[in-house]
This record gives structure tokens, sequence and C-alpha cells, in this order.
């Protein structure tokens, strides 16, 4: 069975949700690990390089937890579909199967079914330091006679052992490991499985019977099927009355028979069950009353650490990257490349980087909330108030990641079992606010209620935020009520013990999630911006030109120099492509309190949301001001930034004289920004998720139309 | 006249007993592989705050299971 390609050998790390895979699979491959995602379909892999002490190296896969080869979700799907068709990209060599020893009966369905694929196989009993504080003996000799593979006991989190994993898979990997042939399954398939196996085997290439059986169980929807392929083994399953769920289940039953007294044999638990650390603990945290109660606390707490870390760092990134484009900009002779430098690409970069410390700071959060075990009894309690409105009790991780970023908590869906929970869960996500809302809010909230207390502003603040979870629970009701599913529907969730996070885990967690906000959000708000910047620079011909010269021939003899830029800067942006739709839009958005200003604004918007404010700047003849407001911003309360710019959009008026921000405009904006689909790094990943433009097209329509409706809604209410 | 067997949602919280059979065939698959086996004892430890789910102990391992899964395991009189 060596491969004669030439290339590295594949290993795959498979085992149970739960069982320390990830854990392992980051203690042996490190920072040298790819998230990338199976062809075709959405689940995403990671591969990491792994090196043996000889110094060979081998590609090392992370395939999805699950407990059974018969799989129940998308994710479990993958696992199943790589193992059965040895052309598959991902086929492995050879397997390390990854157990938790403490619990180590629940963890030998699926390595049994493994067995009976005949795939070269090692067992690592991960969590070896757990089951020796708990008195749990393996005799692991024995083990490794009774299944004929290698036998490891490790542990994914102090290390322990991991060399001699690496020998062992290497040995294994050269013929040395004493791997049993598939001549004894460990399995023997009963009368019927036998017949459809028989009958799989003669008609469609497969190697063991096991394998030809659970092509004929799953021939349905494994994908690489031909289909005739496909037509035969149907029609073998038809002949032979073949019940697929029923058989299923039996198998389960007769492996677990099988296993169990060997299990006894080599495992010694210490017998009595006390009450553990963990059951003390939930009695609180899944607590009728206060398990929720706890709940909304922690997220409180998440959220104001996401606040004032985006305001503290927020700051730093931005005089940072204010510097540096001043730099670049007087080291740089004055043309049209400098200028796309320092005001397409560059404050576009920045426009990513000032939300990596909040992206991070939330992943972090979340993840330490994951690892120690919490996150799954959240799910627990929320799984009803998400299957209300058409989700998954998953679902709640994914909108409270949409608090930071929706690219990453989009990507995080991935675990829905249910196609239907699964897209409103994608749909409804970006309804929640975003980092990329907080500046907007900013000056928004002081523009619409100028004269109210900081308290009354900091309330209208938090109101935004419930005004978001408000909108998104409302179209995952309505989404529920449209679509239609047969896709099965789980909750069944293991919650895990709790345990003291471990950082390794955290950290390469944290880490992944900002470079997929990087990769996924980054390169198109970069674009974007680019852009945004040639049509902001660019006009019909000799347009541009006709401004600054009108500007510079009316111009006053006290102008200073910097308020004369300020005004050849608006004047230009106010002639070129981009004003002229800003204008042309102008009666779309007349009804909701809007002039050509704001259309401009709402424009650039769509590489990311917080662009509005330096828009505005620009267009108030405030740009050099601009800069200098937004260093100053990180020493000044909240609410009382950017104030030229406030005051200069509080004195604007439409031509007939009325003022363009009243209170009803203020707030027609903010429902507007909390409403409206102005993200396509968000789009982007949508269609990537859902495989298909339909999706994000649809919800470009439907949010920035709710958008569009409620602004109207609250500007005609509000100005009468 | 069908008997009436008992189902997980019918237990008194803390109270456990053993588990017979499954109603549904493809809960079965799922809880099976996660080793919810006939025979074996289940514990409820309480319900979800808000109700329609539960948080089920097997063989010292917790769960989380909505109300139809759970009400898909028939247990022992
Ligand atoms: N004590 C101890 N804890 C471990 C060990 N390996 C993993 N863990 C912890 O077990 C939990 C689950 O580990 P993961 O690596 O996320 O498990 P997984 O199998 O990848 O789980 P899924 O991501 O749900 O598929 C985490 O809290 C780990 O820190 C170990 O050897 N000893």
């Amino acid at each position: 069975m060596k491969e004669a390609r030439g290339k590295v050998p594949k290993i795959a790390l498979i085992g149970n949700p739960n069982s320390g895979k990830s854990t392992v699979f980051n203690q042996l491959t490190g920072l040298r690990q790819k998230t990338g995602n199976f062809p075709g379909v959405t689940v995403e892999v990671k591969e990491g390089r792994l090196r043996f002490p000889s110094g060979a190296e081998a590609l090392l896969i992370d395939l999805p937890g699950t407990y059974s080869l018969h799989p129940t979700s998308s994710d479990e799907k993958i696992v199943t579909t790589v193992l059965t068709n040895p052309k598959d990209d991902f086929y492995p060599d050879a397997l390390v199967y990854v157990a938790d020893v403490t619990h180590l009966e629940k963890h030998l369905l699926l390595f049994t079914q493994l067995l009976d694929l005949g795939l070269p196989m090692l067992m690592a009993l991960n969590m070896a330091d757990t089951a020796a504080e708990a008195g749990i003996k393996v005799n692991t000799g024995k083990l490794a006679e009774r299944f004929g593979v290698p036998v490891v006991s490790i542990s994914g989190r102090t290390g322990e052992n991991i060399q001699k994993l690496l020998l062992d898979l290497e040995k294994l990997l050269n013929g040395d490991g004493h791997h049993r042939r598939s001549t004894s399954a460990f399995y023997p398939l009963r009368e019927v499985e036998k017949q459809v196996a028989d009958a799989a085997q003669l008609n469609v290439a497969t190697g063991s019977p096991y394998h030809a059986l659970l092509l004929a169980h799953h021939h349905a929807w494994l994908p690489f099927l031909q289909k005739q392929e496909r037509e035969t083994l149907a029609a073998i399953v038809q002949t032979k009355d073949f019940q697929s769920l029923r058989v299923q289940v039996d198998e389960t039953l007769d492996r677990f028979d099988r296993f169990t007294p060997i299990v006894r044999q080599t495992v010694s638990q210490p017998s009595v069950e006390p009450t553990t650390f963990t059951d003390r603990i939930d009695t609180i945290l899944t607590h009728r009353w206060f398990g929720p109660l706890i709940f909304f606390g922690v997220m409180l707490l998440v959220f104001m650490a996401i606040f004032f870390g985006y305001d503290i760092t927020g700051g730093w990134v931005e005089s940072g990257i204010g510097v540096m484009i001043d730099a670049i900009g007087v080291g740089l002779r004055e043309n049209w490349f400098t200028d796309l430098l320092t005001k397409g690409v560059l404050p576009g970069l920045q426009g990513i980087l000032v939300f990596v410390p909040q992206i991070a700071l939330l992943f972090l959060l979340i993840t330490i909330l994951e690892e120690v075990g919490y996150m799954a009894r959240a799910v627990f309690i929320f799984d009803k108030t998400m299957r209300r409105f058409g989700m998954n009790g998953r679902s709640i991780v994914a909108l409270i990641g949409g608090g930071a970023c929706a690219v990453p908590a989009i990507m995080g869906t991935r675990t829905i079992s249910n196609w239907k929970e699964r897209l409103i869960t994608v749909m409804v996500t970006p309804f929640i606010s975003c980092s990329a809302r907080i500046p907007v809010y900013l000056v928004l909230i002081p523009v619409a209620l100028p004269h109210s207390s900081w308290w009354t502003k900091s309330l209208v603040f938090g109101g935004m935020y419930f005004f978001g979870l408000l909108a998104a629970l409302g179209a995952a009701y309505t989404f529920k009520k449209l679509l239609r599913t047969s896709d099965p529907s789980y909750l069944a969730l293991e919650l895990p013990v709790y345990r003291m996070p471990h950082w390794k885990n955290v950290w390469l967690t944290v880490w992944e999630k900002v470079k997929a906000f990087i990769s996924g959000a980054g390169k198109i708000i970069l674009y974007i911006s680019v852009v945004l910047w040639i049509l902001g620079n660019t006009g019909p011909s000799g347009a541009l030109e006709n401004a600054e010269a009108q500007v510079k021939a009316t111009a006053t003899a006290e102008m200073s120099q910097d308020s004369l830029d300020d005004l050849v800067a608006a004047k230009r942006l106010e002639a070129s492509f981009a004003g002229m739709v800003g204008k042309s839009i102008e009666p779309l958005i007349a009804p909701l309190g809007y002039d050509w200003k704001i259309g401009i604004a709402l424009l650039s918007s769509f590489a990311a949301r917080e662009v509005f404010n330096g828009t505005m700047y620009t267009i108030y003849s405030l740009e050099s001001v601009g800069r200098v407001e937004e260093e100053e911003a990180a020493n000044q309360r909240p609410f009382e930034r950017y104030s030229r710019l406030r005051r200069q959009m509080r004195d604007d008026t439409f031509r007939d004289g009325r003022p363009v921000y009243t209170l009803a405009t203020g707030i027609s904006l903010l429902v507007f920004y909390a409403l409206a689909m102005q993200c396509m790094s968000t789009l982007a990943v949508v269609r990537r998720e859902t495989g298909s433009w339909k999706w994000p097209l649809f919800q470009f329509f439907f949010m920035s139309g709710l958008a569009y409706l409620c602004a109207w809604v609250a500007f005609t209410v509000l100005s009468r | 006249m069908q008997r009436r067997y008992r189902t997980v949602p019918d237990l008194k919280q803390n109270e456990s007993a053993l588990t017979l059979a499954f109603t549904d065939p493809t809960l079965a698959g799922k809880l099976t592989a996660m080793g919810v086996l006939p025979g074996v004892r289940i514990e409820l430890v309480r319900p979800a705050p808000f109700g329609e789910a539960y948080y089920v102990k097997v063989d010292g391992v917790r769960l989380a299971l909505r109300e139809e899964e759970a009400a898909s395991i028939l247990l022992e009189a």
C-alpha cells in the first residue's frame, strides 16, 4: 500500500469530538499549520507539517471530530467521504486515532469502524495526565494486542510521549508497526450486510468488505460516486431490502458488545464516581435562573472589554498609521501615486488594522470560554430560544462573534449540521453590531442628540446593539417561516468537563481567526479602498481641474494653506465620479433625510463602515482637521470626539436653508448603519460558505431594503 | 392496548433509569454513537432553564439532549 508517488506521506488525525484532537494537532505541528477548504464543500480542514525524529516529514490532516462513520452533519460527512475514497486528495497513508482514555469505551466505536476499513492506524490514548490523577490505569500492551495496532499513551496538554508517538508513527509508515491485515474484521458482517457488501464489491471497486458496506449505506450522498455506481448501489440496497438506518444501529450496538469486554480487561477504573467539580459548577451555571443571568453577565463583560479595548487600541493603531502616512507623504514626491498610496491604500490598510486588536480580543474571550467548556453550556441553555428563531443553540457562538466581525463569525457556523439553521445564522449574523459600526455610532449619536447627557448617549449606544440583535432575531424568524428543509436537526451535544484553558490552543485559535479576518476581509477592504480612491479622484474630463481652479480663483488672502487645501479637496470630491454618484442618488435618499454628501459617505462605506468618518471630513473641507481629530480621539471621552466635524455637520443646510442634521436625520442614519449590508467582505464570505451568489445577493437586498424602510419610517415619524 | 413506556422527560430531576430502546431510527443512530445504548443507566441531571432540553448523564458522560431526542429514549419501568 506504499505510495509510489514520491510525495510526503499523508497522515490523518481522527477521533470523537472533545477527544483532544486539535490539541494533539497543535502539539505536533505548532505554527506550521494552515486552514484550507475541502474542495467543493465548505468544511474546513487544518493541515500541518510534521517532522519525525529521523528528519523525514509528513503532512498531517486534522479531520473533523465525529462519533461514527455513519455521519449526521456535513462536518462528519467529510470524514466518511475522505476515508471511503482512495482517490481523494486527503486520503491518508495512515491514521492516528485520538481517544480520550478517561472514557475509552465511548471512543472505540469509530476506532473499530476504522479498523475494519483496513488503513494502517495507531491509537493515541490522550489525556494521560487526567487519567493519572483519576487513578485510571491502562494496559496498553494488552490493548495493542487485542486490536492489533500500536497504542501510545500521551497527553496533548503536557506533551508527554509525543516523541514516542512520532517514533511509532514513522515505524507504522515504514510498515514495521504490527498492523493487522483486514482478513479478520473486528466486526463480522451479519448476513444481510454481507450480501450487500459482496454485491457492492462485485460492482463497484472497493477495498475491505466494510468499505463496500459503507458505500452501500451512504451511496445517496457520497459525492465521489459516479452516477452509474450510485444507481447500482441503490439497486442492490433495494433488492436486498436493506434497512440502512436499522442496520447501522445494530452494527453500533454489536460493536459496543464486542469492545466493552476488552475495555474491562485492559482499563482499571476506580469504581466510585464522586460528585465532581464539574457537577458542582454546573448546578450554578446551568441553573434555571442563575444560568441565563450569568450568561448575560458574561456577555456584558465581553462587550465592555471589546468596547474599551477598541477605545484604547483603536487610537494607537490610528495614530500609528497616521504617522506612517505622514512620513510617507513627506518622503515622496507629490503625484497621483503618492496620493493613491496615502489616501487610498494606506487608509484602507488602516481600516483593516484598527479592527485587529478587537477581533483578537473577542475571539480570545470566546476561545477561552470554549476551551474552558462554558460555550457548550450556553448552547444547551439557548437551544430552545434559538430554535424559536429557526436557528440552533450552536448559532449563539456565531452571533456573539458577530459583535467583533461577521467574517470569522460566519466561518464558525460550520458546526451546525442542519442546512436551514446554518443558513439562517449566516444570513442574520451581519445584523449584530460589529466593531466597524462603533466609530460611526460615536459620530452620529452626538450629532443626533447634541444636547443630551452623557448617560442618554451611552444608553442610545447600548440600544444600537440591542436594536441589531432584535433585527437579527426578527429576520431569523421571518426566514424560519419561509425556508423549508428536510435535513434532520440535532442538539445531542457532549458537555465537556470544565478545564483550565490550554493556552497554546487559545493562541493558535485566535491567530487563526485573525488570519481569517485579514485574508477574508482585509483583501477586499483594500481593493475597495483603491476603487473608491479612483472614483473620488477622477471625474469627467477637466471637471476636477475646473473645480480646483475655481476654488483658487475665489480664495481670499486670509485663508491658510491648510484650509485652502481642504476646500480644494472638498470641491474635487464633489466634482468627481463619486460626487456625481452621490448627487445622482440624492432623490433616492432624500426621503430618509439625507443630502448628496451623505450619499457619498454611504457609497464609500462599502469598503468598511467606518470609512464614513473619513469621507465626511473630506466633504466638509476638514481633511487636515480630520487627521488631527482622529489622533486626539484616543485621549477624549467617546462622545466628545470629532468635535469640529460634528459642528460642521450641525451647521450644514439643504439648499432651501433647512438644517440637514436634525434629530430625525441623525436617528435615521443610525438606523440605516445598523441594518444596511455595507460590507463586501461579509458578502464574499457568505458566497464562499453558501456556495453561490444567490444568498449574498439576497442578503444584500434584504438587509439594505430593510435599512431603507426603517430609516424612512424613523425619519418620517421624527420629523413631524 | 399498547403499553406506554416512560421516556427521559418523564424522569424527575436526579432520577435515573435503565434505557430500553429508541423510538426513532435516525435519532437512535446518533444517540447510540454517542454512547447512549440500550441497557445503560441514564440520569436526568436537570432540565434546561428555558425548557425543551435536558442535561443528562450516561456512564459519567454529560450530554445535552433536545426534547425530542430525550423523548425518543424508552426507559425500563
Ligand atoms: N487534561 C488534558 N486536557 C486535554 C488534553 N488534550 C486536550 N485537552 C483539553 O480537552 C479539551 C478538548 O480538546 P480539543 O483539542 O479542542 O478537542 P477536539 O477533539 O479537537 O474537539 P473538537 O474541536 O470539539 O473536535 C480542551 O479543553 C483541551 O485543552 C490532555 O492531554 N490532557
